[in-house]
């Protein structure tokens, strides 16, 4: 028995809406182009620091670095009309970049490199969102790219910068400690130094160059109150501990 | 026919066990729609931090109660369909390293050891246990099947020049797809994850072990689907009264997932780096193509309900809808699979989104994601699956529905609770909110310099709906444990257990769509086709990553577990 005139008339229906799908979304890519994550092939060595680099014709080629969980630079301001060249790399585990509101939406997937353009063509704040699950901080990992009229140059906040915050960075202190006040999985460094520290036992101890000594060498022993015991062991040098114990000095400020 | 007394006892197991973990599914699903709507600010809840939970009900509701239900229906539609005895010992030994290999993953995640949610993306790192769970639960999976094929080919035999049962294709196809895309996983668990997390080897090659996930995650959503699939075919028209409209839409859809479900898997990485935008390509149009089975699956299932409608007496152009049996209580089952098909509808459309290339740019891991498999996954197959699991467990044990009214609420709670839930997702998914994120922390906390009041709407959407989800689970258990609570009816006593099964209306005959081997020769070498390109170069290229990380801490493992 052949099959029914209507169920064939189905059928056809649904071959011409694959098809026309089809053509939209060649005509999507081609037509408009509009393409998906480009490929910068694997095995190319991703870049270790994050950066700006302004190019002609108002165009910004961004290095975003990603880590548990945070994006550097934290903050971009760029003049309206600007086109951004975005490129990220991860230092630790999957991440995702996306700039809410437009067509950039990356996988950043450690050992490569993940790409994409944007043209901001009106001024306003866009958020950058990690939305791949990262860490249980991942909710806080976001960043910003602030659009702005009458700009002439770009400015960058959230780029590590002294010495003893560069160490901290490739340490990976500020993924848990935020150096803006802001909570963290550990306590925040703004204004710890100097400060008095209630620990779980009920103890108090000041954070000064023995305490900090301690704590680094041996953070399961001294576990601060309100706060979960997973800071790892951290090896440092004499030199690197008196880089980070002056930067601390200077977030006290 | 009866079913033997011990398989019976391993599907009432076998569907039992899995709806009781889901208790826990179901309850974190409430809880989620809560942390992100920031009514609970915290990264915690009664002892459950809201990524372990997350990774439970993922684990639970996505892996473990949709795989159980598969074998448990599968055992009853084959054994039913083919007249024949099944393999108990296999049955049973398939039923021990399941139920292992799950308690070994659950116990792992309450331990909070692996809260790497149920895609577990190296190099977040979890517990051994947690990945021996997954291979286990798997490896059991893989025996009802190879159990079966001797019996089906004996029946073949038998039986020359009859069509197989409908039934049997639908189970045959689920678990074809299901033996295809889970030896890819395996390999990934097997050989990358575990010695990986037992610190065997320094690290796992990131995008193959990503790419061999997808080439298993999305077959795993029609792996969902298709028992769903198949009562829909078998079960659907006669509860609607009628018959299927056509014997060949239902084999021939079979026979197209078949073909079609393991060589799209890409289209989940069109935002990765390392896969060229060629490869991406060939397996949009691969994955559009699904799209065919899908909607003659639509136009069928509607000519068969129509069927049904004037079959009761519905006269005129739209006048049989009236007659279908929307809250009839011998019909009670009728709500859940008519309720999940027109979620599904939905669910469908905002795929063919998620699938068009480019378009993925502006909803790729944003909560569109979420808000669009809860009308998949959330609705035909949920749906199925408790409609199936309540018919099968009091049908095996010969006790009457206790309260078919309230178990006929169920499925019309549901789709509402899926339709706001879904709604407000989809909306803050456009705006760009990102999917599996404890948002209540910064993006819906106003002290927040993160805070986004446009997500508020969407969020708070999300939390009605998922509330009335909840609720509708909670009538859900309680018809299903007076239910296992009531005396045995004797009028059922010497009623064989049976699955409503119909006949077809159009019985073509296409001898194209009734053998297996050719669609199967097919599709592996299209899975060759389209995965050989990318394979090759994340193999060639792909680094091999250093240590892992666990989720609680951003510095690298140190030390084996």
């Amino acid at each position: 028995m052949a099959i029914n005139i209507l169920e064939k008339r189905a059928l056809m229906g649904a071959v011409a809406f694959v098809m026309l799908s089809l053509a939209l979304t060649a005509y999507a890519t081609w037509g408009l182009g509009i393409n998906v994550a480009s490929c910068i092939p694997l095995g190319t060595k991703p870049f270790e620091e994050a950066s700006v680099v302004k190019h002609d014709g108002n165009i910004y080629e961004v290095h975003y670095v990603t880590r548990m969980w945070a994006f550097e630079p934290n903050v971009l301001r760029v003049p309206t009309g600007s086109t951004l060249d975005i490129y990220a790399m991860s230092k630790d585990v999957t991440h995702g970049l996306e700039i809410a509101g437009t067509n950039v939406n990356l996988m950043v997937v450690p050992g490569a490199v993940a790409s994409g353009r944007v043209r901001f063509n009106k001024p306003g704040i866009y958020s950058m969102v990690c939305h791949e699950f990262c860490g249980k901080g991942h909710e806080n990992m976001n960043a910003r790219i602030e659009v702005v009229d009458g700009l002439n140059d770009f400015a960058v906040e959230g780029l590590p910068s002294s010495p003893g915050m560069k160490l901290m960075d490739s340490k990976g202190c500020l993924a848990c400690h935020s150096i803006d006040g802001s909570a963290g999985v550990g306590p925040t460094f703004k204004g710890a130094w100097g400060s008095t520290v209630k620990m779980t036992d009920g103890s108090t101890r000041k954070l000064d160059e023995g305490f900090f000594s301690d704590m680094v060498q041996h953070p399961t022993v001294y576990s601060v109150d309100g706060f979960a015991p997973v800071m790892p062991e951290i090896q440092l040098s004499a030199d690197e501990m008196k880089q980070m114990e002056d930067y601390l000095k200077e977030l006290k400020k | 026919m009866e079913l033997q007394k011990n398989l019976r006892v391993i599907i009432l197991a076998e569907l039992l066990v899995p709806l009781t973990l889901f208790i826990f599914g179901a309850y974190h699903g409430v809880l989620q729609a809560m942390y992100q709507a920031g009514v609970i600010r915290a990264t915690k809840f009664a002892g459950i931090d809201y990524y372990q939970g997350l990774t439970a009900h993922g684990v639970i509701n996505a892996i473990v109660l949709t795989t159980f239900f598969a074998v448990a229906l599968g055992y009853a539609t084959v054994s039913q369909e083919l007249k024949s005895p099944l393999s108990i010992s296999g049955a049973l030994i398939s039923m021990v390293l399941m139920l292992g290999g799950s308690v070994m993953a659950a116990v792992m995640i309450f331990m909070g050891k692996a809260s790497v949610l149920y895609t577990f993306y190296p190099p977040l790192m979890a517990h051994p246990l947690f990945y021996l769970g997954l291979a286990v639960f798997i490896v059991g999976s893989w025996i009802p099947l190879w159990t079966w094929i001797p019996v089906y080919l004996r029946w073949r035999k038998e039986h020359p020049g009859r069509k197989t049962p409908m039934g049997v294709v639908g189970m045959f196809t689920t678990f074809i797809v299901w033996q295809m895309c889970t030896l890819p996983v395996a390999f990934e668990v097997l050989v990358q994850l575990l010695p990986w997390s037992l610190g065997w080897t320094p690290g796992v090659n990131i995008m193959l072990s990503r790419t061999l996930f997808w080439f298993f995650g999305h077959p795993l959503v029609y792996f969902w689907l298709l028992p769903t699939y198949m009562m829909y075919y078998t079960m659907l028209p006669k509860l609607a009264g009628g018959k299927l409209f056509s014997d060949f839409a239902g084999r021939f859809t079979f026979m197209a997932f078949i073909l079609l479900s393991c060589p799209l898997g890409l289209h989940h990485q069109f935002a990765d780096p390392g896969i060229t935008t060629t490869s991406k390509g060939i397996q949009t149009v691969l994955t559009l193509f699904v799209a065919i089975p899908s909607l003659l699956t639509a136009f069928t299932l509607a000519a068969s309900l129509e069927l049904g409608g004037r079959n009761r007496g519905g006269q005129g152009l739209f006048g049989w809808w009236k007659k279908l049996p929307y809250f009839e209580g011998e019909r009670w089952l009728f709500p859940y699979l008519f309720c999940g098909l027109i979620i599904f509808l939905f669910g469908g459309i905002t795929g063919i989104v998620n699938a068009s290339y480019s378009m993925n740019n502006v909803i790729h891991n944003t909560s569109w994601l979420p808000a669009h498999f809860h009308l998949t996954l959330g609705g035909p197959v949920f749906l199925g699956i408790l409609g199936g699991s309540l018919f099968m467990i009091t049908g095996l044990l010969k006790r009457p529905v206790v309260s078919t009214t309230m178990a006929m609420i169920v499925p019309y709670m549901w789709m509402i609770g899926t339709f706001i839930f879904s709604s407000g997702l989809f909306l803050n998914g456009l705006r760009g909110a990102p999917r599996r994120t404890n948002m209540g922390m910064t993006y819906l906390n106003p002290a927040s310099p993160s805070y986004r009041p446009d997500w508020w709407l969407g969020a708070n959407m999300g939390m009605i709906g998922g509330c009335i989800m909840g609720l509708a689970c909670v009538l859900f258990f309680t018809v299903l444990i007076r239910s296992l609570l009531a005396a045995p009816d004797p009028a059922l006593a010497n009623v064989p257990f049976a699955l409503p099964m119909s006949e077809p209306y159009h019985d073509e005959n296409m001898p194209a769509v009734r053998n297996f081997t050719p669609w199967v020769t097919v599709a592996v070498l299209l899975c060759v086709a389209a995965y050989y390109v990318p394979i090759r170069d994340i193999v060639k290229n792909g680094e091999i990553t250093k240590p892992g990380f666990t989720p609680d801490n951003p510095a690298a493992v140190q030390t084996v577990h």
